[in-house]
């Protein structure tokens, strides 16, 4: 009797993954906004995605963002987890939807951290003067919008204010460049950080925060808007399905997250109130430049 | 195995032979194992300058591409890759630093980050650094610097100017210890060294085996050669014959010698007892024949006598007769009887008893123009024999004063050689025929009429009793002269 019955569900298992080899997959995008290294991880919750969808999840990874963004208006993804700046950008036409945003701690947000080495004086970010400072990604929020919004606030351009400036494209390997003294700050998101305090507290503990930003929207998962509405209409309710069964509840503990949540759009308002704010102020900036250039000269 | 150095010539064969092996196998694998010492540092110090080139090479590879893109953050993580044992791997090379400096000596990345911040010229600690900095910034190829000495500071430092289109964008800079040179190297030597501690070992071993193989059959024959020096012939016990090489040859060749010598030997021993009873025999026929002579004139006398009892004149003229065959007995039986007398006394005194002799001896001259000449010249506190002493000299001179002639002269001197004691006695008589001298200490032999033949019989043997040589030197016609040698006993020590 046990037996005929596991020779059923092998024989159904069997027929699913033919058919699901046969369909063409569905192309997910991920950035550096989730630990990317953790591959078996991630190839795990792709065969659940996959179960799930009846269709082959595939993710897709790239460097940056922009990377991501390139990809998905060019159609060749249906979802990807990006970040708010990215998101809250003008697009026309408009190739994304908002799909769904996790919830973490509670709350569908978080925060960016200005980040210094644990041993260095560096109290403020006018400290960092001079210094130099690491970047996640140039379309990262929390990771580089952030910081321009504060240095623009003083009328500084992070080209001027900082000796040197990089990219580490990857939040984790922010911290880890703030931790070797590489650089002397940097800017991370909150969820990253934390997440690296409880898997590799070794290094978060050479770095100390000296800032945390108000909270923004956590980093959204989008469809496009190519994708077939029923497929997105799968995905989400696959996605906000995910707490209340036993293993979706597992992948959300390997992230951290409680869950997926569906919220609205202006929850990422205030990222883009800043991205205006800021692009204002470099503009603003570039013109008294060009209106005193004797003395940027003299600088 | 310390030895003084008065015994160190006086080591055994064996010990000499086991040492000089020894000493060889040393030697050999010192030599053997300091060259493969210094092959392995060459060998290992040319490993790790083409490992810190390699080294740098996977640096340099990705580094143009980085330093025209301001990506520092990768031209960083590939250096703390390289620093960056994998794990599971224990890569013995230890990387001190790396660096990728600009043109200008600026740094683009450095593993040391906090001590040489991005974008800052680099600041050499030191003359050494300063040097080493000199050299990669102006080389134009890939090369490799050393630096830091041999031991836990010592390195090799691999170059790399890059280039991109001819135009000098940088330089790497990967730094490796050689330390590790120095432990490969002590390493192996310690491993050179416990192999000839053992090949050493072994070799005494061998060494000793092989020696003690050798020298057992040399010991042997040794120690029988000995024995045959003391004359222990019968204590010679034949030499085991193991190899049929030179040794074995030599230890066959010695127990057959050995083996005659000790036949020779019995032989020898043979025919002295046969010697002395053939003297024995003599002497009692000629103790028979001395005695027997006389005797039947005796009894004739003394049958004569009976016959005629009345016969006074008979009488006066036979006792005289008699007298003198009965003393003449009496002499031969004293004179066999001298010599156990003598042998018996064994008193030792002083010397001075010679003197008395003189007395004696001018007696027995009785008035004859004869020249005695006298030269005692020995220490009174010389022990000898003094009884025999006395007999040999009395005899000789006795006999040398019954053959001079009128105006003949007689000398007798004494003297110390050595530990001896030289006694001469010199005549100028006519001296001893060749064909008498094999007969001159045979007892009865004699060349006077009323001789006994037994005085140079009895000096012979009391001169052999007391361990003496007696010589004889003699010219028919010029003169005689004994010499007898005897050991002394020095009563002033």
């Amino acid at each position: 009797m046990l037996r005929s019955a596991i020779a059923i569900l092998l024989v159904s298992l069997s027929i699913g993954i033919c058919r699901a080899e046969t369909q063409t997959p569905i192309r997910f995008g991920l950035t550096a906004v989730i630990v990317q290294e953790h591959l078996r991880f991630l190839d795990r919750w792709a065969h659940y995605l996959s179960n799930k969808m009846d269709r082959p999840v595939k993710f897709v990874r790239r460097k940056s963002y922009r990377e991501v963004m390139d990809l998905l208006e060019a159609g060749q993804l249906d979802f990807a987890w990006i970040c708010g700046f990215p998101f809250v950008q003008p697009r026309d036409p408009e190739f994304l939807e908002l799909l769904a945003v996790p919830v973490y701690k509670g709350k569908p947000l978080y925060n960016s951290y200005i980040i210094v080495p644990e041993d260095s004086p560096y109290k403020t970010l006018d400290d960092l003067k001079g210094k130099v400072f690491a970047f996640s990604d140039p379309e990262s929020n929390s990771g580089f919008l952030y910081p321009q919004f504060l240095l623009a606030k003083k009328g500084a351009k992070p080209q001027h204010f900082f000796r040197q400036t990089f990219f580490t494209y990857n939040h984790a390997e922010t911290v880890e460049a703030v931790a070797d003294h590489v650089a002397d700050g940097g800017a991370v998101d909150s969820y990253i950080w934390d997440y690296l305090q409880s898997l590799r507290p070794e290094v978060t503990a050479k770095t100390r925060i000296i800032r945390k930003s108000p909270a923004f929207g956590f980093p959204p998962l989008v469809s496009s808007k190519r994708t077939d509405a029923k497929v997105v209409e799968q995905m989400k309710s696959v996605l906000l399905a995910m707490s209340k069964e036993p293993t979706g509840r597992q992948f959300l503990d390997g992230f951290k997250l409680d869950t997926f949540g569906d919220f609205p759009p202006e929850l990422f308002d205030g990222i883009g109130q800043m991205a205006n704010d800021t692009r204002k102020a470099l503009l603003w900036l570039a013109s008294a430049q060009d209106r005193a250039p004797s003395e940027t000269n003299r600088k | 195995m310390t030895f003084s150095l008065a015994r160190k010539w006086r080591l055994s064969l064996s010990v000499k032979f086991a040492l000089a092996i020894t000493l060889v196998v040393a030697g050999v694998a010192f030599t053997i194992g300091a060259v493969i010492v210094v092959q392995d540092w060459r060998r290992f110090h040319a490993e790790l300058e083409e490992k810190v080139l390699l080294l740098a090479r996977s640096v340099a590879v990705t580094a143009p591409e980085a330093i025209l893109r301001n990506d520092y953050w990768s031209l960083y993580r590939s250096l703390k890759k390289l620093a960056e044992p994998e794990t599971g791997d224990i890569r013995a090379t230890r990387i001190v630093t790396a660096m990728v400096l600009g043109p200008d000596r600026r740094v683009l990345a450095h593993l040391q980050p906090k001590e040489h911040p991005l974008r800052l010229p680099l600041e050499p600690g030191n003359e050494d650094e300063a040097r080493l900095l000199e050299a990669a910034t102006s080389a134009r190829s890939p090369a490799v610097l050393g630096g830091g000495g041999v031991g836990t500071e010592g390195y090799l430092e691999g170059i790399i100017p890059l280039y991109s289109d001819e135009k000098l964008l940088g330089v790497v800079r990967v730094r490796v210890s050689t330390y590790e040179l120095l432990l490969k190297a002590r390493y192996s030597a310690l491993l050179v060294l416990g192999l000839t501690v053992g090949l050493v070992i072994l070799g005494s071993l061998l060494g000793a085996v092989i020696s003690r193989r050798m020298v057992k059959p040399l010991t042997a024959i040794t120690r029988g050669l000995e024995a045959v020096r003391h004359g222990k012939l019968m204590d010679v016990s034949a030499v085991s014959v193991q190899q049929d090489d030179e040794l074995g040859r030599l230890a066959a060749s010695f127990n057959e010698m050995a083996a005659e010598l000790a036949e020779k030997k019995e032989l020898e021993e043979q025919i002295a007892v046969s010697e002395k009873l053939v003297s024995l025999g003599r002497i009692s026929a000629g103790v028979a024949h001395e005695v027997n002579n006389p005797l039947a004139g005796l009894l004739n006398c003394i049958d004569t006598i009976k016959k005629h009892p009345e016969d006074r004149e008979l009488m006066e003229r036979y006792l005289p007769v008699l007298d003198k065959g009965l003393n003449r007995i009496k002499n031969i039986v004293q004179g066999l009887l001298v010599e156990l007398r003598v042998e018996d006394a064994r008193e030792e005194s002083g010397l001075a008893c010679l003197e008395d002799l003189r007395g004696i001896v001018e007696a027995e001259i009785n008035g004859r123009p004869i020249h005695l000449v006298w030269e005692n010249n020995l220490d009174d506190r010389i022990r000898v024999n003094s009884r025999q002493v006395q007999q040999v000299v009395f005899n000789l001179l006795k006999n040398a004063v019954q053959v001079l002639p009128e105006g003949g002269t007689v000398a007798f001197r004494s003297f110390q050689d050595g530990n001896c004691v030289v006694l001469e006695v010199d005549d100028d008589g006519p001296g001893i025929p060749p064909e008498h001298r094999s007969q001159l200490f045979d007892p009865f032999f004699t060349t006077k009429p009323n001789g006994t033949g037994l005085g140079l019989w009895i000096v012979y043997r009391l001169v052999e009793s007391m361990r003496g040589v007696i010589e004889i030197e003699s010219e028919v016609g010029a003169g005689t002269q004994f010499l007898v040698t005897l050991p002394a006993t020095d009563a002033r020590v």
